[in-house]
């Protein structure tokens, strides 16, 4: 797309607001998706959810393949379709809406930073766990990513998918980690985030913003899922502020709201409470 | 004291130490930490113990060669440059160093290897004129699809995308996370404080080579040089901690000991050797039409050819195979 036509799209996003009728879409809920998608469908929805804009979650298997970059989960907003947190944050503030206008320069530089911090170590290490640990992929990731398909396919794309994590693992210099030394990471970057956090409601004071989204839609699900062992959640739960910080979070945005809308069942997708 | 750890790195040119984003990262590190390494600048990344570069040989964890790794053996060893951060610091250089990793280094890549001019015209000739010999046919290709491969992966995608959306949005990206980090700079001398830490090491690393290699396609250099404080920030680390690089860019001594082997001493006589050996085959090619008949001269011209044999015959053997 050519930059002229570009900032013409985006000023008809800007002109029309956010519709009644947006959809969410991610892999199948029960079956079918895995810990890092989770987690990343879990932060989009925290994050429209802060902003108070309206969505629904719908699960489809082919999520995957109907998303314009190939990874889930993305939006369907009138008549436009945005993918991943980063193009949806600023997809909503071309509608005027966004969470980080009250910060400086330099808070919102370190918003962004420790956003990469949790994309570079939590979410490299979920996809680590996921698919390089043998255990893991064999009992948990391999069945329930090739869950829709039927023999062979499920076999073929389940071992095309592993053989791609792999290597990008190699081109990032993770392939030569251990299980143990993975670990490390996410206790070292848990460390970073209960540090930066300490003793404040969000990361920026009073107020939640993009980053609050990123880190509750991570750290919610790792704590929610079971793997084969339960030394992940564990890393995390040894850092109280980041749970107390989650539960805030969960009720003042899950909870209260859905209690409050009468949502249905079916548009309650976080799965598990913390309580 | 042992002896002290060696590091082998990639050598440097344009006025850097090095011309490696990860070299200069760790080399940076190095100083700001005082670590007393023994530097060798090589050419051949065969010649070093991992068999990529950087690499650190040290006693008893053998070799490492990912930057953070040997960052860490390095204050394992009481070389420590982080030592006065505060914890929150030490979050916020874990932050920044991602941010680095994930939005600029990409865009690195991207301008050095993929974008089709800057490869021919730069960084293609540069590997081929450094390197020795047979490795100079090979070694600029394979790194380059080793670094295109490197970045379709980190940006998972299937295949590459056409350069221009790529561009567009990596450079979207490199030029934002810029812009952040010279915000969280500021008018400060460095990232925290009054001395330099492994974040000033990672960031001078990964900008300090837009800064002095020129790329005809220069996007993300123009970018750079608008945001003064970065560009100081670069040049007062060079001045400060590699001033014999930054001094003079021709001069090819190593601030450090350098291994002194054959790898560079024929470098600056290439252009002449390559001359020499055309010429030399030449008068070979006329010497022998002469001496065989199928030209005739009139014997005045003919001496002309043969003084100039004898004495290029030793170094030109080898080039003459190829």
């Amino acid at each position: 797309m050519s930059l002229a036509a570009e900032a013409f799209v985006s000023q008809i996003a800007a002109a029309e607001p956010w519709p009644e009728n947006a959809i969410l879409y991610q892999p199948l809920r029960e079956d079918q998706i895995l810990l890092s998608d989770c987690a990343s469908s879990l932060a989009v929805q925290a994050y429209l959810r802060m902003l108070g804009l309206p969505v629904r979650v719908q699960c489809r298997a082919n999520a995957e393949y109907m998303s314009p970059s190939g990874k889930v989960p993305f939006i369907h907003v009138g008549n436009q379709v945005v993918s991943e947190l980063g193009p949806i944050v600023q997809f909503t503030r071309a509608k005027g809406h966004s969470l980080s206008d009250g910060l400086d320069d330099v808070q919102r530089a370190e918003m962004k930073a420790y956003m990469e911090l949790v994309n570079n170590m939590l979410l490299t290490a979920e996809l680590y766990i996921q698919w390089c640990d043998e255990n893991t992929a064999a009992e948990i990731t391999r069945p329930r990513y090739s869950s829709p398909y039927s023999w062979p396919l499920n076999h073929i794309l389940a071992y095309q998918k592993q053989w791609e994590v792999r290597r990008k693992m190699s081109a990032i210099g993770w392939a030569g980690k251990t299980l143990e030394q993975v670990y490390e990471d996410v206790s070292q970057c848990c460390q970073a985030l209960s540090q930066r956090l300490g003793t404040q409601p969000f990361f920026f004071n009073k107020q939640p913003t993009e980053l609050d989204a990123l880190v509750f839609g991570h750290l919610f699900t790792i704590l929610t899922t079971r793997l084969t062992t339960d030394e992940l959640s564990e890393k995390i739960k040894s850092y109280s502020n980041l749970l107390s910080f989650c539960r805030r979070i969960e009720q003042t945005y899950f909870e209260s709201q859905d209690r409050d809308s009468q949502l249905g069942a079916s548009d309650y997708s976080k799965g598990p409470s913390l309580m | 004291m042992a002896a002290p750890m060696e590091l082998y790195c990639w050598k440097g040119d344009y006025g850097l130490p090095s011309v490696d984003v990860d070299c200069l990262t760790v080399l940076a590190y190095a100083k700001f930490a005082g670590a007393p390494l023994k530097v060798h600048k090589i050419t051949n990344p065969w010649r070093s113990p991992t068999g990529t570069l950087p690499a650190l040989r040290t006693k008893e964890e053998g070799s490492l060669s990912q930057p953070s790794k040997i960052i860490i053996q390095l204050r394992k060893q009481k070389y420590n440059a982080d030592y006065d951060l505060s914890a929150k610091e030490g979050a916020d250089t874990l932050a920044f160093v991602s941010l680095l990793e994930e939005k600029l280094l990409p865009a690195l890549i991207y301008t050095q290897w993929v974008d089709a001019k800057n490869y021919v015209d730069v960084t293609r000739r540069w590997y081929a004129e450094n390197t020795s010999f047979p490795l100079n046919f090979l070694l600029p290709g394979r790194m380059h699809s080793r670094q295109m491969e490197r970045l379709r992966l980190i940006r998972g995608d299937a295949v590459l995308e056409p350069e221009e959306q790529l561009e567009k949005e990596l450079y979207q990206d490199a030029l934002e996370c810029m812009t952040l980090l010279s915000q969280r700079l500021g008018s400060h001398k460095f990232f925290f404080g009054d001395s330099p830490s492994s974040l000033d090491a990672y960031v001078f690393g990964h900008l300090v080579p837009l800064l002095k290699i020129k790329l005809p396609n220069a996007k993300l250099q123009q970018h750079l040089n608008s945001l003064e404080n970065l560009t100081q920030f670069c040049s007062n680390i060079l001045l400060l901690y590699f001033p014999s690089d930054s001094r003079e860019a021709q001069s090819r001594k190593a601030p450090v000991h350098t291994d002194g082997g054959g790898d560079f001493n024929n470098e600056p006589h290439k252009r002449r050797n390559q001359i020499l050996s055309v010429l030399f085959a030449v008068a070979a090619m006329l010497g022998y039409a002469v001496l065989s008949g199928i030209v005739t001269i009139q014997s005045s011209r003919s001496e002309l050819g043969e003084p100039q044999r004898e004495d290029r015959d030793e170094h030109d053997d080898e080039e003459e195979e190829e």
